[in-house]
């Protein structure tokens, strides 16, 4: 079921305890700023579009970070010890990096910073503070899949699906790194993604597929 | 019945998964939400004295916590009725991470500081950590009995004896255990990732004392499952629940690994004793087999059932098999992945290994020639048994036939010893009853509502390949709607019956909608597509129920489905035994200084009867190999005997196979319906694709290097 169905639903009033949307966050992007959600009711989704859920108590140590994600300026207060992952997954609604392990042993939290790819969860959010912060939401250009996206389809590369916003984020990297040269330099460069449900032999080959799509590898 | 086989085609969610799009029970957007932390116990027995709040309620942002005294007493268990809830919270203690109390805040980072800051007084008592910790308890469990296996055993030409290990292990799915529960106007909306929604809106039922008709339960997405999601159900949903209903807000509970390990189930740590004996000829005339596994005081997970698919691999006709339970003060142990059959057919199939050796047969002809028509447990017929055709398939595929018997024989000129190796797994093929509601719209919308639950196996896809074979309708908005309890009955999603349960409904729909539009459109022509020829007549919609039990199976199953109770018939049927059935082929390299073992290649060749989603089938054989290699070369979890915990609790420390370890599989499949099990011909597939691969491996490492390795994981210093 897409996001968008999970509007619908709470439209039904099924769940109208459901205000923001990641898309609606999303949809507008730009300024970011922490506002209270007071006046808002259960269908103002809208009106919340263009708002990080604001924090709802002050922290001991608060912090307000200016970063770039998915190529929009986002200014947000934060309690000093969030990790990027739950700033993204927790306050900005973008949920496509996972939580696996918390403890930067898995690779499902993966994303890019400044070109990168990084464990967000090991990341304090402090430390993106003028850097730019690409994750799986801002890989594909509108409807249009990246190479990676689509390889992995077409490859089966994955099963329950947990793992891969954290693969592809990874496979690209480790294309644009230059190190998807062989199937056994990728298994290596792979290995920090763990997928469960053992779905390795079609991401290897996803990664050969669309690292002679992206020109490189 | 369908005949033909099923196209390839790609899996149908895969598109919202490579967008990060795909909405897991933690991904649901909630207004206004709490974030929990639970508070694990630090002794492993004893009595919970006191809980000071104190410190934590002082936590900026903290707004409750709660404990034993926020719960009701624990619902009574009657005999014939449901298996009792998991706990919520209480005073006494029966294991070490056994949740103490609940801290509420309003950020993750309060609820974790929070969490740290009670402070809890215990009057511990001694315990029993590991199987062979003195306090244990046996407690045996039904014996498996059928000819006279002691008599021919001691008549048997040939026999092989030894006992077999097989480790505690933990599921381990990348998505870890997460609730979300919303109390809104009089009606309590949980968002878990769940295997059995039904069963998580019962459990949390009755261990709040509240009407199972108030609650509902979604699960659309699991983050991977195996077992660790269903089965007795998790217990953090209640505690966040009662938060939820407590608060008045909506509470989220994401939990920490390292909190996982001490309360999900897990695979328990087992022992397997196995006598066989054959003839002259090669035929194998007894077993007897001993298993024992590690137990909870309280626990259900069955032992018996270690001779489930033993006890069918071969036409043997005198078996006896016993099995016990081991009790100590650890959380209860449940089903992972290819529960029973994984640690029973790595014993059995080392085992027959180790006749083929000692009678100098070819182990792939000495189990060709052990075949069976019949199930000598009931003396009822297999309804479909292809194993042998699995065994030739894969022999052919690997070039078994250039395969030299003697153990060392094949070491390659750098010193790197190669073996191969070869076993088989079997898996009983259960059916359990479903409901499906199927409304096509003129709008050119589908929705079909099923029982069901994705956790990556593909019963989604599965689902589209037999409705957008059946009938002409627009895929692009096809919803198909499972794990959702609001939307039609939800049975327990595991064991391989997920596509039994769905897919004969599904094929039952589209032949049922295909007869109301003949009805509905009375011999009229009309082009298009369903869509086109209802708007052409005027129809808004049409839409059709059907439901399907298992065969034996009659109304009463469909009564216990609704109820959201365990319905499951199989895998001996009124007349006739159904298994699923795979041959696994292993090249092992073992290199030379290191002794690292490698696993270049796998063919395994499967019978799980009609297969429905070619694609995604052949992925989840994959997966199935990962495991067992994973079970076989890596993983398994450690347990402290001082304190009763677990001391790799968390992904660094218990090793999983990642993607270096993983190199060729060649996945194939008999691909033939089974005649009797249901409309489809689908036998199961999940489990049994795990199932043999780990006693391949085993046998692969004795046939490169002589050594015979009873005890998994087979690691570096085992073979120094």
């Amino acid at each position: 079921m897409s996001k968008d169905e999970w509007v619908e639903e709470s439209d039904k009033g099924q769940c109208s305890g459901f205000g923001l949307t990641r898309r609606d966050t999303l949809k507008s992007g730009a300024a970011i700023v922490a506002v209270s959600l007071s006046t808002q009711g259960p269908n103002s989704a809208e009106a919340a579009a263009d708002r990080a859920a604001p924090l709802p108590v002050t922290p001991q140590y608060p912090l307000l970070v200016r970063t770039t994600v998915n190529g929009e300026m986002v200014e947000v207060e934060i309690d000093t010890r969030t990790s990027v992952l739950d700033l993204l997954r927790e306050r900005l609604g973008l949920t496509g990096a996972k939580k696996g392990c918390d403890h930067g042993q898995c690779g499902a939290c993966t994303v890019h910073v400044d070109g990168r790819r990084v464990a967000s969860c090991l990341t304090l959010a402090a430390k993106v503070e003028g850097g730019e912060v690409v994750t799986i939401e801002g890989l594909s250009d509108g409807d249009n899949l990246h190479p990676m996206q689509q390889a992995f389809i077409d490859h089966d590369a994955l099963q329950c699906g947990y793992c891969t916003p954290g693969q592809i984020m990874a496979a690209v990297a480790c294309v644009v790194e230059g190190n998807a040269t062989s199937r056994e330099r990728i298994r290596e460069y792979m290995s920090g993604n763990i997928c469960r449900c053992g779905a390795y032999a079609g991401i290897v080959a996803a990664i050969e597929d669309a690292a002679s799509k992206m020109g490189r590898g | 019945m369908n005949t033909a086989s099923f196209p390839d085609r790609a899996r149908v969610d895969a598109r919202d998964k490579v967008l990060g799009a795909t909405v897991y029970p933690g991904d649901v957007p909630v207004a206004r939400i709490l974030h929990a932390m639970t508070v694990p116990s630090r002794i492993a027995k004893g009595t919970l004295t006191a809980l000071d709040t104190s410190a934590a309620m002082r936590v900026p942002g903290v707004v409750r916590v709660l404990t034993p005294d926020d719960f009701p007493s624990p619902a009574p268990v009657s005999e014939d009725g449901p298996p009792p809830p998991p706990p919520t919270l209480e005073w006494r203690i029966a294991y070490r991470g056994q949740p103490i109390a609940l801290v509420v805040a309003e950020t993750l980072e309060a609820a974790i500081e929070g969490a740290e800051a009670v402070r809890p007084s215990y009057a511990p008592e001694p315990f029993a950590a590991l199987i062979d910790s003195e306090d244990s308890e046996r407690d045996p469990g039904e014996d498996v009995v059928f000819g006279n296996a002691e008599v021919a055993l001691s008549s048997a030409a040939t026999t092989v004896e030894a006992t077999y290990v097989s480790p505690t292990q933990h599921h381990n799915p990348i998505e870890l255990l997460v609730t979300t529960a919303v109390w809104e106007d009089g009606r309590l909306t949980i968002y878990e990732c769940t295997q059995s929604s039904a069963g998580t809106r019962g459990a949390t039922a009755r261990a709040l004392r509240l009407d199972p008709a108030i609650v509902d339960v979604k699960s659309a997405y699991i983050g991977g499952g195996f077992g660790q999601k269903g089965g007795i159900g998790q217990r953090q949903t209640a505690l966040v629940a009662q938060a939820a209903m407590l608060l008045g807000r909506p509470v989220k509970i994401v939990m920490p690994r390292g909190q996982i390990f001490h309360l999900a189930t897990y695979r328990p740590h087992s022992r397997h004793h196995v006598r066989l004996g054959a003839d002259a000829n090669g035929k194998m005339t007894a077993a007897v087999y001993d298993a024992e596994q590690e137990q909870s005081r309280h626990g259900f997970f069955p032992c018996a059932e270690y001779h489930e698919s033993t006890c069918r691999l071969y036409g043997i006709e005198n078996y006896r098999g016993t099995a016990a339970d081991i009790r100590i003060d650890r959380q209860p142990p449940g089903w992972m992945r290819a529960p029973h059959p994984q640690a029973a057919c790595f014993a059995f199939e080392s085992a027959v290994d180790e006749l083929a050796h000692k009678l100098g047969r070819d182990p792939v002809t000495l189990r060709l020639a052990n075949d069976s028509r019949i199930d000598h447990r009931t003396g009822n017929p297999y309804s479909s048994r292809f194993v042998n055709e699995c065994l030739e398939e894969g022999a052919r595929r690997f070039g078994w036939s250039r395969r030299t018997p003697e153990p060392g024989s094949m070491t390659a000129s750098d010193g790197t010893q190669i073996g191969w190796g070869v076993a088989c797994g079997a898996y009983p093929s259960m059916m359990v009853p479903a409901i499906a509601t199927l409304r096509i719209g003129a709008d050119g919308s589908t929705r079909y509502a099923v029982s069901g639950h994705e956790m990556g196996q593909g019963i989604r896809t599965a689902i589209a390949a037999v409705l957008l074979e059946g009938l002409e309708i627009d895929p692009d908005r096809l919803e198909i709607v499972i794990g959702d309890t609001t939307a039609a009955p939800q049975h327990i999603t595991a064991g391989s019956w997920g596509t039994a349960g769905a897919i004969p409904a599904t094929a039952k729909a589209v032949a049922r909608m295909r007869e109301a539009m003949r009805e509905l459109l009375a011999g009229r022509e009309i082009a298009g597509n369903l869509h086109r020829q209802l708007s052409t007549v005027r129809r808004p919609f049409l839409q059709i129920e059907v439901s399907e039990v298992g065969p034996g199976q009659g109304p009463e199953a469909l009564q216990a489905l609704r109820r959201g109770a365990y319905a499951v018939a199989g895998p001996e049927y009124p007349n006739f035994t159904t298994m699923s059935y795979i041959a696994h082929f292993v090249e092992v390299h073992i290199e030379p200084r290191t002794r690292r073992v490698r696993v270049p290649r796998v063919v395994s060749i499967a019978d799980c009867g009609r297969v429905i989603s070619p694609r995604t089938a052949a992925s989840q054989v994959r997966g199935g190999v990962v495991w067992a290699l994973s079970a076989a070369l890596r993983e398994a979890t450690e347990i402290d005997p001082r304190y009763g915990g677990y001391l790799n609790n968390d992904l660094a420390d218990y090793v999983v196979a990642v993607n270096a370890d993983i190199r060729e599989i060649d996945v194939g499949f008999i691909d033939r319906p089974d005649p009797l099990a249901n409309s489809t011909g689908l036998k199961g597939l999940g489990e049994v694709a795990m199932v043999g691969a780990s006693p391949a491996i085993a046998n692969a490492i004795f046939h490169a290097t002589g050594k015979r390795l009873r005890e998994l994981p087979i690691r570096i210093e085992h073979l120094l």
